[in-house]
């Protein structure tokens, strides 16, 4: 097994920033390539007539996902060594809802906002400069929330592990959902247009 | 907001930039991303993530101006332990790649304007204060869930993580249900 | 005749994500069971010593407060309840590769005597652990040389001082000194946790939940 590379040793942590730094790159890239450094395209997910978001975030879980797949399977990664936060699956709901909530509202999430920061969104930066409030709100608030934080403590799970189900099978099943769901997105986006507006030339 | 193609050059951008580039076909752009989230697994054994790194800052900054406060804290201890500085942190540098990077798709594509992302019922200071309320919204949620839609969503969701899937569900649920309500920014 | 449907390139995508996917079915994601041993850094690493730390050496750590370091009990549970080093972690032997250890970490490993504490850093160091040691004659050297450390008969001054030494070492494991006997003397008492020396970790703070590891890796 050679990989992961940085935890099996074959560079250093000043290195490992450098590399960071370049994966930002490729990260914010894809993400204003997709038009996620706006915020009006990002919430048209939530409004039924761009699903965007769900078909980027889709691919590129199927394909990460995919990619692990092979890569263990033919003995070159080691999946082991890739971190994997542990499940706590009260506040990880609580704070979903609450993420969403925000989503819909500010417009962003802390990735694309900062994506969209780059790319002049004045918006953009006024959403991290709240992210950034929130933040700083939650640690002076912790004492209070260390209890919700701290619930539901499952430890690191996979859904392979908890279902029952084997990895393999269960990758297969996301696929099908993720290629289902994009039939399924790209249907409704037709539905949803205004019949004046020029048929899509994605698909 | 209407074709998939062609969109959303904000207004008030669309007099000054020339024509914007029609953003990338959804798929190419996931598999894009989907690949450089593989290269931080093979490469680094970890994922994206972009919540952490806020946490870093705030961490930092609170240290700057009460050291001991900070280091007492349990939620901003945890970034400044271990000895090196909190900036030199793995997610800080990521964040601070993916501004040059989202910089350089944007230019490439002419999307690079200054300008306010909203619709167009509602004013640009509503819409700014809407975007630091739902910004600091986000925080909690992502402080409370360990990350965000990068890393819990991506990141844990190509995984199989079992939390970051439930987190994703109820990221957009959340959403959905209150989409209704604030569609007054939007359209 | 064959005939291809052109399919646009999203719908090609959706094929290729479809076939790929269908043939993950029979992925085998777990990582293997053998390790790989370089023979030869491993006999050189030994013969210098570098793969083992001493009691002394432990003990000294461990009065300073280091914490760069795991120390691992590979005994099972109850031997561990009933007298374990403080500050050590209880690992099972059997359990030692289920990932409670990072392959980063600097890890001292003991058992009862030698044996086992070895052959578990040999299957560390096979699967990759660069930083892993064992102390040098497990539980048994700990108790001869910290907790109960024998004063030479006829000591020269610098053994005299040296066992000084060790005495207050000892009193702070909750051992005692003895003089050398004849085999057969009083039999050691082993200290019980109780009187264990308080090295307990640092005190968090009120309403402060533990922290995490100190390499962060979360988002």
């Amino acid at each position: 097994m050679s990989a992961p590379f940085y935890k099996l040793g074959a560079f250093g942590d000043e290195a490992n920033l450098i590399v960071a730094f370049f994966i930002g790159i490729g990260f914010g890239f894809f993400l204003e390539r997709a038009g996620f450094g706006s915020a009006k395209k990002l919430v048209s997910q939530f409004y039924l007539n761009d699903l965007a978001v769900f078909k980027v975030m889709f691919t590129a879980i199927v394909t990460a996902m995919l990619g692990v797949t092979y890569l263990s399977w033919v003995g070159f990664l080691d999946l082991s060594l890739v971190y994997l936060v542990p499940t706590y699956w009260i506040p990880q709901v609580v704070g979903g809802l609450v993420l969403g909530v925000g989503f819909v509202v500010g417009g962003y999430c802390p990735g694309t906002s900062v994506a969209a920061t780059a790319t002049g969104r004045l918006d953009g930066l006024v959403f991290v400069l709240g992210f950034a409030a929130g933040t700083l709100g939650f640690a002076l608030a912790f004492p209070l929330v260390a209890g919700l934080y701290t619930a539901g403590d499952l430890g690191t799970k996979t859904l392979p592990q908890v279902l029952g189900i084997p990895y393999g099978a269960l990758v297969f099943g996301v696929v099908l959902m993720a290629v289902g769901g994009f039939v399924g997105a790209t249907w409704l986006e037709k539905k949803m247009a205004p019949k004046a507006a020029p048929a899509t030339a994605t698909e | 907001m209407a074709s998939v193609t062609h969109d959303v050059v904000p207004e008030a951008a669309a007099e000054r930039a020339p024509a914007a580039q029609p953003y990338t076909n959804p798929y190419l752009a996931g598999i894009g991303l989907g690949l450089v989230l593989l290269a931080a697994f093979v490469l680094v054994g970890r994922g994206l993530g972009a919540s952490g790194a806020f946490n870093s800052s705030i961490a930092w900054l609170v240290s700057l101006v009460a050291p001991g406060y900070a280091r007492s804290n349990a939620f901003l201890a945890g970034y400044l332990e271990g000895g090196t500085h909190p900036l030199k942190a793995w997610l800080v540098f990521e964040v601070a790649g993916a501004f040059v990077g989202a910089l350089l798709s944007g230019l490439l594509a002419g999307r690079v304007a200054l300008a306010v992302e909203k619709g167009p019922r509602v004013s640009v200071a509503a819409r700014l204060v809407l975007a630091f309320v739902g910004g600091s919204l986000m925080a909690v949620g992502a402080a409370l869930a360990r990350g965000c839609t990068s890393g819990q969503a991506l990141t844990g969701g190509s995984l199989l993580n079992l939390g970051s899937w439930v987190f994703m569900m109820c990221v957009f649920g959340g959403a959905y249900a209150v989409a209704f309500f604030v569609r007054r920014q939007w359209r | 005749m064959r005939v291809l449907p052109s399919l646009t390139l999203n719908q090609r995508l959706g094929v290729l994500a479809l076939a790929l996917g269908a043939l993950a079915v029979f992925a085998n994601v777990a990582p293997g069971h053998t390790i790989k041993l370089n023979a030869r850094e491993l006999l050189i690493s030994v013969d210098r010593k570098e793969d083992h730390v001493t009691p002394a050496e432990l003990a000294a750590w461990i009065i300073e407060g280091r914490n760069d370091y795991r120390l691992v009990d590979i005994r099972d549970e109850k031997a561990f309840a009933d007298y374990h080093i403080p500050t050590a972690e209880n690992i099972p032997l059997a359990t030692v590769l289920d990932g409670a250890l990072a392959r980063t970490d600097k890890i001292v490993l003991y058992g009862d005597g030698a044996v086992h504490a070895a052959q578990a850093w040999m299957v560390l160091k096979g699967r990759g652990y660069t930083r892993v040691y064992t102390l040098l004659e497990g539980l048994d050297a700990w108790k001869d040389e910290v907790l109960f450390p024998v004063l030479p008969q006829s000591p020269t001054p610098e053994q005299e001082a040296a066992f000084e030494r060790s005495v207050q070492v000892a009193k702070f494991f909750g051992g005692q000194p003895r003089a050398a006997t004849a085999p057969g003397g009083p039999p050691m008492v082993m200290p019980t946790q109780a009187a264990a020396p308080v090295v307990a970790p640092p005190t968090l703070p009120a309403g402060a939940v533990p922290g995490p590891r100190k390499k962060r890796e979360g988002c």
